[in-house]
Formats: C-alpha cells, structure tokens, sequence
C-alpha cells in the first residue's frame, strides 16, 4: 500500500459545494486509497463483520475484510464475539487461513504463539528458554502481548467493528432508517444463510456506493426488470437519508397503475433497442415468486457507510459487503438470505429468486459491467476533470419521493469529503 | 456401450457442449439437454463444500435455461463482450445405477477482449448426470462446481 499522505498534499479540485462534481482522482489515486484506509476504515466508523447466525457456537469463526485489512471475528465460551486483525502479535504473520471455521484458541503457524479466542497471548513457546539457556527476557508480559482488536457492537443480528477506541454511538451511526429497515428485513424473522456469492469488480468500491444509491440507472441498465415487469421507471419511490447524509434508503413500489404506463415506457425508450416489450420468457416462473413481505415494496436497497448493503431485490434479501482490494478493484461479498420460518416452498422460490442477483443476476450482473466500464474510462481523464451529478436536481441534499435522481450520491460524498479532511 | 465406447461418448459429448458455447450456438446447446426432464446449475466451491444449496446461476425446467441464453441472445442484458475458449480435460464416465451415464471433467475458461489481450476467466468441475437416447447422450443434470467463485466481473454466459 502507498505511504499514507497528509491531505493537504492531495491536489483535489472539488468544485461545487452540492458535491454535484466529483474528481475522477477519488477513483484512481492510490494514495486517496491509502488515505482513505486510515481516515475512514481504521477510524471513527462501524465496519460490518459478519451476522451472529455466522458464528452459533463457542469456537466458532469467520473472516473478513476492513478496507486493505483482514480480520477474524470469533466467538467465546461465554458467548461474547471478538474481531482481531489477523496478523501475530510476534512477527506479523497470518494466523487463520480458513474463510470460516470452528476453533478452541488461535495458534500461529509459525512460532506456534497461541492466543484465546479472545485475543489474549496464552502460550509462548520455550518463553523459558531450552537446557537453562535462551527464552523470552526476564519481564516480558503476555498481557502486553495480545493481538490487535476491534471495538465490537451487535445490532440486528448484524456484527460491526471499529478500530477507533472512541467509536460513535452504534445506534446513531446507524440512524433511524436504518434501524427501522434491519428490523424489517433482519429481526421481524430469524435468518439463516442460504449460500454466498462473490464478485470481484474491477472498479474502485466507491464506485458501487454510487451504484446503490442511484435508482436512476435501475430502469435504464436493468433492462430485464423493465421487460418483464418487476420494476418500471414510473413506479412509484423515493430516497430517505440519514441526517449527515452518508447512509441513504432507496426504495421502490410496483402499483396496478404502472401497467397503465406502457406506452410512456415504450415512448422513454424508442430507439434505444435496449426495451423488449413482446420479449416472452419460457418458464416466467422467476419472475412470479410471491412478495414474503405484506407492505408492498418491491425494492429497497440500505446503504450503510462505508460498505454495508441490505438489499431486498423483489423477494431476495441479502447482505452485501464492499472488500476494496486497491482502488482499482473490489469484492463484492453477498451473504444470501433465507428465514428460519421458511416453509420449503418459500426457501425454494428464493433459490430461484436467485437469479436474479448476484455475478449472474439478472438485475446485478450488469453492475459488475458498469463499474468496470467506469473504471476503464477514467484511468486517464485528466487531473480536474469530474463527474456530473444533477440528475434529481442540485442544491440542497434531501429525502425524495422520487426515483429518477442522483441526490443520494451526493449525500455520500458530503460525508466521505467531510470525514477525508479534504 | 462397453466402457471404450463410454469413454469415447463422453469425451465427444465434452467436446461438443464446450464447442457450442465457444461458437455462441445457443440453440444447439439447448439440444444438448433432455427436453422432458432436465437441470442446469452453476455452484461456487464455497457453497458446495459448506452443504448451502444456493447457486450461482440455476435452471431447474428447460425453459429457464431457454431463458439465459435468450436474454443474451435478444440483448437484454449488457455484459462483458469477451470471446471464451474453453478447455475440457480428465473426462470420467461410469454408469450409474439406473443405467444413466455420470460424468465428470474439468474446465479451464480463457477470455480474450476486443484488444487481443486474453486471461484466464474461470476453473471449474462438471458433474453431469447424462442419458443415453439412441446415439446420443442427453443432459438430465449438469452441475458446474466453480473452483474460482470469486467470479471475474460476471457470469453471464453459461459454462
């Protein structure tokens, strides 16, 4: 990773106080990708970990991804979760190569130093020395010794760390749309995973911030959804935001009276040759899986800064984790969801509303190919040079009660502008 | 068919399914898999191993594997325009215990873009159920295991 710079020494020409303009360096720069390592995952954040039905049982672990830094995220005897950076306290190697798995305490392979699930050093091998001779100085302190961990809160079900030692309220951090859509999507049912899904993107992970919080590109990239009727531009929607604007709510409802609408389509998209209006699909069984959920939204996507998805794709539900791997790269992480009151019947249609989302998504697929694009195109657009963002209207950054706007992006980067210090 | 024969079928049945992705013959492919009954289904390593049923991309009618290649076919979907080669190799074939033919191979994906610059896409198993009709073997069941599910972009052509 590029040597952290001081921001001062980052030239950025942010021109528009509406954050309707965005540099293109913010994408491409690696050392705005080492400074954002410090200033946003290893500060005043919450990072989401894992969710507790991950980790059931005393022993139990996972991995995952804090910006460039791995961490393991354990569960004690007394039921109390841990994450700590997955690196020895003695000479830095990794200590847990399984992506998941079940263990008593964590011993690293190199100098065997072994460690409590809680990260506390437990074992020094020969400290005393072999044959009277050799072994550890004479005060050398395991307390002193112990892996490096995160501060850990649970909300939901949903597992969060911070590197910073005075983390903001979880509960405020999460803000109120939040919390009332993880109780919604998280709480209301217990969930079980039903599988997981990876993408790697070669585009910077901001760039699927974006993404996520742009309903505008749903019905114009997404031409599926709008051929066979799971989602139209005139439906009806909006944006909610928290109240410093980094975490965003977008959701949309199907109505009888979008039926109604087919002829505005066919007129928004004549000549694009992207709209099939005739298109009949052979078994439209995917796109006949019941809503579980009585209120009606056919999509809402949470966004939770800095990395965090809850999305509710017509009757998927899902958890998406942003891995930035360098600026040029992400992983898209999707933990699939079913609920442990599924009938089989339910759990079967959500293994065929699979299909829709995800690297072979029917509505998803396609994100992968925008970011990349993106990327590709930006790679050598000139120092100064930004995207536009006016879509929805530019000023002041609020809710809306409609879907064709890119206002929520913009409330992203206020906050991200804010916390980078530029 | 004695074993030799088996082995010559499978390898050819191999041969012509990754021929007829390669060429983007969609329909051709389609013809590979029993009309009256068959599954199509792309599972990561990951899943797989930890017992989880969801899969990457899964057809469990003919006509939803109808449906992936029409979406590509009729331009629905924008995906990633590469040209795929991909690469069979170590086919095994047994009989099963109601006379249908279980094979296995391995697949190798290269992608070459618009600027001649190819990599390598995608490592994967298949694990075929297969039924023998006349001269021919049909697919009752083809599962992709992919080794390298953190997948590169998209998967939006069948493997």
């Amino acid at each position: 990773m590029s040597k952290v710079p001081n921001p001062s020494q980052i030239s950025l020409d942010w021109p528009k106080t509406d954050f309707s303009r965005v540099p293109y360096e913010v994408f491409t720069d690696p050392h705005i990708y080492a400074l954002e390592n410090e200033r946003i995952f290893r500060a005043d954040v919450w990072n989401y970990l894992a969710h507790e039905v991950e980790l059931p049982n005393a022993g139990d672990f996972v991995t995952n991804w804090i910006g460039s830094t791995q961490v393991v995220v354990t569960r004690d005897k007394d039921q109390s979760i841990t994450a700590f950076e997955n690196s020895c306290a003695h000479r830095g190697a990794q200590l847990v190569t399984q992506v998941r798995g079940h263990m008593v305490k964590v011993a690293c392979p190199y100098h065997l130093w072994t460690y409590s699930l809680k990260g506390d050093l437990i074992g020094v091998p020969m400290a005393n020395g072999v044959n009277g001779k050799g072994g550890m100085p004479q005060g050398f302190d395991k307390a002193q010794h112990g892996l490096s961990t995160l501060q850990v809160q649970c909300h939901g079900g949903l597992i969060f760390g911070s590197f910073s030692k005075n983390p903001p309220d979880l509960l405020e951090f999460l803000g109120p749309h939040s919390l009332s859509q993880i109780d919604r999507l998280l709480v209301q049912r217990q969930p079980k995973v039903l599988g997981y899904l990876r993408q790697r993107i070669p585009g910077n992970w901001k760039l699927y911030n974006e993404n996520v919080r742009d309903p505008y590109h749903g019905s114009l990239l997404h031409q599926f959804q709008v051929s066979f009727g799971l989602q139209q531009p005139t439906m009806k929607g909006g944006i909610k935001l928290d109240g410093d604007l980094k975490n965003t709510w977008n959701h949309s409802i199907l109505s009888d009276a979008d039926k109604d609408h087919q002829k505005w389509v066919e007129k928004a998209y004549e000549g694009t040759g992207k709209y099939n209006p005739n298109m009949k699909m052979a078994d439209p069984a995917l796109t006949q899986v019941p809503l579980d959920l009585a209120d009606g939204y056919k999509t809402t996507i949470l966004s939770i800064f800095p990395t965090l998805i809850i999305a509710q794709v017509d009757n998927t539900y899902a958890i998406r984790h942003l891995r930035p791997k360098g600026p040029n790269l992400v992983e898209l992480h999707i933990t699939y969801l079913g609920f442990e009151s599924d009938t089989p019947k339910q759990t079967q249609d959500k293994l065929l509303a699979a299909n829709l989302i995800g690297p072979s998504g029917y509505i998803s697929l396609e994100d992968g190919e925008a970011l990349r694009l993106v990327q590709e195109g930006i790679q050598s657009r000139a120092p100064g040079t930004h995207e536009v963002l006016e879509m929805g209207g530019v000023g002041a950054i609020q809710d809306t009660d409609y879907l064709s706007q890119e206002i929520s992006i913009r409330g992203f980067w206020s906050h991200y502008h804010k916390i980078m210090g530029f | 068919m004695n074993a030799l024969e088996l082995d010559y079928a499978s390898r050819h049945f191999f041969h012509v399914y990754a021929q007829f992705l390669d060429q983007e013959q969609f329909n051709e492919w389609i013809g590979l898999f029993d009309p009256h009954q068959c599954t199509y289904e792309v599972l990561s390593k990951e899943n797989k191993d930890l017992g989880l049923p969801l899969p990457i991309m899964g057809c469990s009618t003919l006509g939803m594997i109808q449906d992936r290649v029409a979406m590509l076919a009729k331009g629905v979907l924008t995906y990633r325009r590469s040209a795929l080669l991909r690469q069979v190799s170590n086919v095994q074939a047994s009989f099963g215990q109601d006379g249908h033919v279980l094979a296995k191979a391995n697949l190798v994906v290269y992608q070459s873009n618009e600027e001649g610059v190819s990599s390598l896409y995608m490592v994967a198993r298949y694990e075929a159920t297969l039924e023998r009709m006349e001269s021919r073997l049909l697919i009752r069941k083809m599962q992709v295991i992919v080794e390298s599910f953190g997948i590169d972009t998209m998967l939006a052509v069948p493997l």
